[in-house]
């Protein structure tokens, strides 16, 4: 296991524009003057306009900072970075959506950056987590700190012990069910009724409950194959152990990504009618960045504005006159 | 066409000539001609027919009904439009404001679904290298600091109470008799 102090603390700042176009801030922070290209969580490359900078605070502690800017005509140029993107989080499939509706008085955007699933048979957190501890979930991580030590404290520790609970058994259950299909697929046409997907599927809950109750013992568990044993019963686990070993595999090779946190920001065009995100003191919408939030369902980070269509106010507003002023000739005249 | 024009023209000159019309005033002529002209160019001015020009439709039954309901749908359109955008820039300005600032070291609970997964692989990785963060691995170190002194309170606790002692003994023994039986 290598430890890596290299990883800078990156936020990204999209501001769009109306035509489409795209204005990318990237501010990259590290205590070191080391910004090694596969440390780095966002993708730029020479063309950007990029400026070096250090800051020492009150305890004298340096921290090096690396500012990169760039403008793109639009959302196309930018999913071509992020397919070509070599650095710490290529493993992550990401995409950038520019949509423009005109509606006559307003002209509606929304932009949305997704970070596609990666886990194929997951179960969504939504059927662990109510609504209160998504957005808990959801929320940055200077937000919950600033919760657990406000004034409502024990009652956001509590709703964190409930989520750690909550999700433990998500991930569990989430390692178990990408088993089960990794498993099946590996074991396709091969197997009889009851190692179909269906039939594994319909016992998965028994599975996840003989993992937990033995989740201090599970890698023994496993190598002696009596995980496996209990699993899919003794004659099965002795003809498919190699295929049961190879599903776990590419099973924990999905969960285990080499990922590395970082925040987005977006700036709108006009005045913001919608988002899933949060809202920074300076009116800019951040959401966090995190392995878990893509696991089992895409994470899309989206927002919505709108910019006043003046001239089709104003030829609404001749045109209302118009058939008013006919409307009340024809009554004079007729009166 | 103008050829035309010009042989009408002679024609009439010479049947007018040949009829031997006398003209006694031709000044009256004159006069009422360009009386009747100047009436003319001032009745395109007059207000009534510009009324009618620009709202004669008002006049016409289907025509009128239709601009209506153009109006009508238009100021619907509107009032829709504009009240959506207002419910939501409303609700929008009651989020929480999220301060700035330096990322926190608020545990996420990420870490431990990795550690999860690595015991339950039977601590095999599964690509080249897993990098750990400073931040990740400072939240290790006071956890297992955190651990370690939980675990020392609680045996401190236990060892200085002979009941408690007895009983989560007890729970031990019944807990490994319902774990499967290796």
């Amino acid at each position: 296991m290598v430890v890596s102090c290299d990883e800078p603390e990156t936020v990204v700042t999209n501001f769009i524009h109306p035509d489409g176009s795209i204005t990318r801030k990237i501010e990259m922070r590290n205590n070191e003057n080391k910004f090694k290209h596969s440390d780095l969580q966002v993708p730029f490359d020479s063309s950007w306009t990029v400026k070096d900078s250090s800051e020492v605070d009150e305890k004298g502690d340096t921290t090096w900072i690396k500012r990169a800017e760039k403008t793109f005509k639009n959302v196309d140029e930018l999913n071509l970075t992020y397919k070509n993107d070599s650095g710490a989080n290529k493993m992550i499939t990401r995409k950038a959506i520019f949509l423009k509706k005109f509606k006559w008085f307003n002209t509606e955007y929304r932009f949305t950056e997704r970070i596609d699933k990666k886990l194929e048979y997951g179960y969504p957190l939504r059927d662990y987590l109510n609504t209160e501890e998504l957005h808990y979930f959801f929320s940055p991580d200077n937000f919950k700190a600033e919760k657990a030590t406000g004034p409502d404290s024990l009652k956001y520790k509590a709703l964190n012990d409930s989520i750690k609970i909550k999700t433990d058994k998500w991930t569990m259950k989430n390692l178990v069910s990408e088993w089960i299909g990794e498993f099946s697929k590996l074991t396709k046409g091969k197997v009889g009724g009851e190692l179909s997907l269906a039939s594994l599927k319909s016992r998965e809950d028994d599975f996840v409950k003989i993992c937990e109750s033995n989740e201090d013992k599970l890698d023994s568990l496993w190598a002696h194959g009596i995980l496996l044993r209990q699993f899919i019963g003794e004659t099965n686990a002795l003809k498919y152990k190699n295929e049961a070993d190879s599903a776990l595999d590419i099973a924990s090779n999905n969960f285990w990504i080499n990922f590395k946190e970082y925040s987005v920001r977006i700036s709108m065009p006009g005045d913001l009618t919608g988002t899933n995100g949060f809202i920074d003191s300076s009116q800019i919408l951040l959401w966090p960045v995190k392995s878990d939030f893509f696991m089992t369902e895409p994470y899309e980070m989206w927002a919505e504005s709108k910019i006043p269509n003046k001239w089709a106010w104003i030829v609404s507003g001749i045109f209302l006159v118009f058939v008013l002023t006919g409307v009340i000739i024809k009554v004079t005249k007729k009166g | 066409m103008m050829k035309m024009k010009d042989e009408n023209y002679n024609r009439l000159i010479n049947l007018l000539r040949e009829s031997g019309v006398k003209l006694d005033s031709k000044e009256e002529i004159e006069a009422g001609v360009i009386k009747r002209i100047s009436e003319t160019r001032h009745s395109a001015f007059n207000i009534d027919n510009v009324v009618n020009f620009f709202f004669g439709w008002a006049y016409i039954g289907w025509v009128r009904r239709s601009l209506i309901a153009a109006s009508v749908i238009l100021i619907l359109i509107f009032v829709y439009q504009q009240g959506v955008i207002l419910r939501q820039i409303n609700y929008l300005s009651r989020r929480t404001i999220v301060t700035e600032g330096p990322r926190s070291s608020f545990s996420s609970g990420a870490f431990k679904k990795e550690l999860l997964i690595f015991k339950f692989t039977g601590m095999k990785l599964p690509s080249d290298n897993i990098n750990i963060s400073q931040k990740q691995l400072d939240q290790l170190l006071e956890s297992v600091n955190e651990l370690q002194d939980k675990y020392r309170d609680l045996i401190n606790l236990i060892d200085s109470d002979p009941e408690l002692k007895k009983y989560i003994e007890k729970k031990l023994n019944e807990k490994n008799r319902t774990k499967i039986n290796l």
